[in-house]
């Protein structure tokens, strides 16, 4: 999570603030939300952008109860580059729930329409505002109830966006008792996509027929099922499945020192990306070379050659053995150690 | 003459070679044994963990009630109330064998227990286990690369951690199953004889008998069927079994339209094919939508989730609570396969030249298990046997290429070198090398009488041919003299570490029966035995149509080893009882003793490990009940019991974990041990250290304190308001946050 450092002029403008709020004042309820509802239409997602005049506007300088409720999505576009926070995602989720919400509520009789917005505010913009949620670390989605006041207002957990757009909803519906509704995810492929991708295979299937009624595919090529078989096989003992399954990343920055990377992880039960595919290589290169040596190599005609490429690949072979018995034992803690005789010591 | 000398010569040197190789199997077979014998030494000679003791329990009954009485026995000592049909639902394969052996030393007048047949049949099978890999590998590449390969597994660590003396689990007989089905159908491609065939189809029966695991098998042999079709290898077979079947039914066409007049055989022709054609049209309708209408398509989860690595992570909670269902990192591979790691991919390589029936199947074999043992750590052990395999044949490849280097190159070495090798050499591994080439010349011989196919004649020359030819080529194809000496060196070195590693893995990290633990400290070893102490007191001291309820880890162990009834149990085929007994466990007392009540419990057994550091017990398990729990019963929310997403049992805990089950029957008391109440395995001191239980009383506590067990107090018969002042006595004791949140009992 990022830290902010509280702006020093918050209390000025709090005070700016609430003078505003006192000459705004007069602003009827009704057309607070038509504007809101103008807003929504006009930007693409349905999430409003605002900023630190508008919250005022909608919501500091509302009376309670105000006539509907507020959903805040903190941004900061500094941040989108650091993976770790998932920010843009969650933002493309929060667009997503937006989205939908809006379309599983058109219609100006539901209950829900016009009871609930969507907002997101900008760090940089709006660094007062988010003193004024008193946010400091991201992500932060918040929750604002009619009679809520921006500081009480309900804060999504990390488990509440752990599933992306389909726990927000779920959140927001416990919160706000207003039904939600299916999210409406994009289709991976748009239609037009899937008729062009449904012509070039009907018209790739004839010849794909031909060519393997003719048996001149790769397919019927053993070399590439050689590759393909030690690729799977070099996948899979790297640990690959493990990377997928818990979302392992490649590496991870050092806690007291975030300029250095991370690349082995102490401890059997877990592992990183690239520590996974290093070993998973040094595995794979011993056998690949004394394969080599006993059928390729020994067609070779000229001696040196052979004495040479041989005493290369035993020395590769004897390094990476050594290697991965060093990295099993510093990661693993095991202490491999044989049974001699007792008189022997 | 100086020919028949030279032939006597040789039949002399092969009948030397199999006398060898048939010594070196033996002592093969003397190695998996003993190696599994660890557990025995070091511990005694007792079931282990779990499943074996249903096992175990069941070999009993068939020994005691014979074999009618197994199949159709109904257990109502499990999942009370609904009880378990065992005979229906459990794989016979593993119990009928061992009862077999036991039947048949009694019969011969020796007599062993029950229990010492089932503790040996492991490591008996892992002998026949090796002895099949053996055959197999023989049959793919020859006899060095079978002695090579059989060696290996007889100690490779994976299949050493189900098949240690103790472990009497399915996987003990169902890998001598596994591979001996393999080399069965390999013989069977080889010959094309139909005595294989039978023998395959009864290995195949067996191995269904005996593992779930066979739908690998049942899934690879047709793949590989398919494999040789497509890939045109055995085309002419395919080719000639088609023109079979349509010569036939042309026929039958024909003899039809001579018995029928030709207006009759018209209306008959259009009978049969629109009878096939709606047949066909229902049977495809039908299973579209049986597939269609179950949720998964068809697929059961265990099998969705190899195939989608991630399905049981986020669907199954139940899938993934299990260790063994989890994937594994790159250390567990050193830790299963060792140095076999490194020697797989020349094995693959090896098997590609050239590419035959057989070594195309080892192929597949290896890479669909490999890839499936990235998925799940459990499938390692079908992986192994693959890798054994691999590596033989890679080791087998190297020794004989490095080897003849040596022997050609030696100073000395004439013409006739060959044959000088391998009779002064005093290195096994010549040996070896040279049994290979026996043993394929002795085949040939043996089988000529039997060979009046014409086919077969034609298949057993294209063995012998380039067999011939090989060894004319083999003479140029030589490495350098010191860089060979030198790789032999190095592999003789990475095998010596494997002995190490895998006597090392079988004495140290697989011998643990789990049921008597042991630690070492300053002051020597301690023994503890607290498990079997809580189910000898159960057995003594309840009556015996008790229910005892716990976590479903230990149910198995409970209707052994206590003779009682339990709520649940390992087999974990009803999802909604163990949910209940999760909800139970995660809901404050009074909601927990309704649930128990309604399903007759009488004693409550929970697993501490907080006082003497035993990392698995229940507290640990803790968060799949509240899962499982949860994922029936939508009153448990597993954020409750969570603080900053995880779980916590010291000051920070939640007040729903303070005041749930679990954390109670732990912790009751727990103080008094130390003064601090701090827990050993969770590194913290405990959240609420002084409590009463109002509906639980303890009724018993092993020494070091791993079991305890408490009997459910009997509902008071008192007046109304008497019950409720104590009631809200209760309550206030039990924090107020629970009062208005009145959970109902899931069970009604």
């Amino acid at each position: 999570m990022a830290s902010f450092r509280e702006p020093p002029s918050l209390l000025l403008l709090l005070a700016v603030f609430s003078l505003a709020l006192l000459s705004v004042s007069a602003d009827s309820d009704s057309q607070r939300v038509s504007e809101l509802l103008a807003l929504q239409s006009r930007s693409k997602s349905g999430v409003i952008h605002l900023d630190d005049r508008s919250v005022s506007r909608f919501l500091t300088s509302v009376k309670t109860p105000r006539p509907y409720w507020l959903v805040v999505f903190f941004d900061a576009t500094q941040l989108h580059d650091k993976t770790e926070l998932h920010l843009k995602t969650l933002h493309s989720e929060f667009a997503l729930l937006a989205n939908s919400f809006i379309t599983n509520n058109q219609d100006p009789e539901s209950p829900s329409h016009g009871k609930l917005f969507f907002c997101d505010l900008e760090f940089k913009e709006s660094q007062s505002s988010f003193g004024l949620f008193g946010v400091n670390a991201l992500p932060h989605i918040r929750l604002i109830a009619p009679h809520q006041n921006p500081k009480e207002s309900h804060q999504m957990d990390q488990g509440d966006f752990s599933r992306l757009a389909e726990s927000m909803s779920e959140f927001i519906e416990s919160k706000t008792k207003f039904v939600f509704g299916p999210i409406h995810r994009p289709p991976m492929l748009s239609s037009k996509q899937l008729i062009v991708i449904f012509l070039a295979i009907s018209i790739w299937i004839p010849f794909a027929i031909k060519k393997i009624v003719i048996g001149e595919t790769l397919l019927h090529d053993p070399k590439i099922w050689l590759v393909g078989s030690v690729f799977v096989y070099f996948f899979s003992v790297s640990g690959a499945m493990h990377n997928i399954i818990r979302k392992m990343p490649m590496f991870l920055a050092d806690r007291n020192d975030p300029n250095r990377l991370i690349f082995f992880y102490q401890g059997s039960g877990m592992q990183l990306g690239a520590e996974g595919f290093a070993v998973g290589s040094l595995y794979t290169i011993v056998g690949l070379l004394l394969a080599f040596m006993t059928h390729v190599l020994v067609k070779v005609r000229n001696v040196n050659v052979q004495r040479v490429v041989m005493i290369v690949a035993l020395f590769i072979s004897f390094w990476a053995v050594k290697k991965v018995v060093y990295l099993d034992n510093w990661k693993t803690g095991y202490g491999i150690h044989g049974f001699w005789p007792s008189s022997w010591k | 003459m100086a020919a028949s000398e030279t032939s006597k010569e040789t039949i002399l040197r092969y009948a030397f070679g199999n006398v060898l190789s048939f010594f070196i199997l033996v002592l093969i077979g003397v190695l998996a044994f003993s190696i599994r014998l660890f557990s025995v030494i070091k511990y005694e000679s007792v079931i282990h963990e779990f499943d074996p003791y249903f096992n175990y329990r069941v070999t009993q009954y068939l020994t005691k009630n014979g074999i009618y009485d197994f199949w159709n026995w109904f257990d109502d000592r499990t999942w009370y109330p609904l009880g378990r049909v065992i005979g229906g639902t459990v794989y016979p394969g593993l119990t009928l064998t061992a009862g077999t052996i036991w039947w048949l030393l009694s019969s011969l007048n020796i007599p062993l227990s029950v229990e010492t047949v089932c503790v040996f049949t492991a490591p008996i099978f892992s002998a026949f286990a090796s002895w099949a890999t053996y055959l197999l590998t023989k049959e793919v590449k020859g006899a060095g690369a079978g002695l090579m390969a059989a060696a290996l597994l007889a100690m490779v660590p994976s299949y050493i951690s189900r098949s240690v003396a103790g472990s009497y689990d399915n996987e003990a007989v169902a890998i001598f199953a596994l591979i001996f089905t393999f080399y069965l159908y390999i013989k069977t491609l080889n010959t094309g004889s139909l005595f294989y065939a039978t023998l395959n189809a009864i290995a195949y029966f067996y191995m269904v008998c005996s593992w779930g695991g066979y739908t690998f098998i049942i899934n690879l042999i047709p793949m590989h069927v398919l494999l040789c079709i497509v890939t045109v290898m055995t085309s002419e077979h395919f080719a000639s079994f088609l023109v079979f079947i349509i010569i036939h039914v042309v026929a039958l066409v024909y003899y039809i339209k001579g018995i029928l007049s030709p207006k009759m055989f018209k209306v008959a022709v259009t009978f049969v094919v629109s009878i096939g054609v709606v047949v066909c049209g229902a049977v495809l309708a039908v299973l579209i939508a049986l597939v269609a209408s179950s949720p998964t398509k068809g697929w059961s989860g265990r099998s969705l989730s190899l195939l989608d690595p991630t399905y049981a992570s986020k669907y199954i909670p139940i899938i993934a609570s299990v260790s063994e269902h989890q994937p594994p990192t790159w250390p567990s591979y050193f830790m299963d396969i060792n140095v076999l790691a490194f020697l797989v991919p020349a094995g693959i390589i090896a098997c590609f030249s050239p590419l035959s029936d057989a070594s195309s199947f080892v192929i597949l074999y290896i890479v669909t298990s490999v890839y499936f043992s990235g998925v799940m750590v459990r499938l390692m052990l079908v992986l192994a046997p693959a890798a054994c395999i691999m590596s033989g044949i890679a080791l087998s490849a190297a020794f004989d290429v490095f080897t003849r280097s040596i022997k050609f190159q030696l100073p000395g070495a004439t013409e006739n070198s060959e044959r000088d090798a391998g009779e002064t050499s005093s290195n096994s591994v010549v040996a070896q090398n040279d049994v290979a080439k026996t043993e394929k010349n002795e085949d040939a011989v043996k089988e000529r009488p039997s060979k009046k196919n014409r086919k077969k004649e034609k298949e057993k020359e294209n063995v012998e041919k380039p067999s011939v030819k090989s060894q004319i080529k083999k003479k140029l194809l030589i490495l350098p003299l010191e860089a060979s000496i030198i790789a032999i060196f190095l592999l003789v070195l990475l095998g010596a570490f494997y002995v190490v590693h895998c006597v090392w893995a079988a004495a140290e990290a697989y011998s643990a029966p789990s049921i008597v633990l042991t630690s070492h400290s300053q002051d020597g070893l301690h023994v503890f035995d607290d498990f079997r102490e809580a189910y000898a007191w159960l057995s003594h001291n309840t009556e015996v149509d008790d229910k005892v309820a716990s976590w479903w880890d230990y149910g198995y162990q409970t209707t052994a080893m206590a003779n009682r009834t339990v709520i649940v149990d390992n087999n974990t085929w009803n999802n909604t009882h163990i949910a209940t007994v999760g909800t139970a466990m995660s809901s404050p007392e009074k909601a927990a003793w309704e649930i128990f009540n309604s399903l007759d419990v009488k004693y409550v057994l929970v697993v501490f490990g907080g006082l003497v550091g035993y990392p698995s017990d229940d507290i640990n398990k803790f968060l799949w009940m509240v899962r499982i729990g949860g994922g029936v019963f939508p009153h448990i929310k597993e954020p409750d019991y969570l603080r900053d997403g995880q779980y916590r049992i010291d000051s920070q805990a939640t007040p729903t974990m303070l005041n749930c089950l679990m954390y109670k029957l732990s912790y009751y008391r727990f103080v008094e041990t130390d003064g601090k109440a701090f827990d050993r395995v969770r590194r913290t001191e405990i959240g609420k250290k002084y409590f009463k239980l109002t509906h639980f009383e303890e009724v018993f506590t092993t020494h070091h304190w791993m079991v305890r067990i408490y009997k459910l107090k009997p509902p008071k018969n008192r007046i109304r308001g008497r019950a409720k002042k104590s009631k809200s006595k209760a309550s206030s004791t039990t924090g107020t946050k629970r009062i208005g949140t009145k959970k109902k009992n899931p069970w009604h």
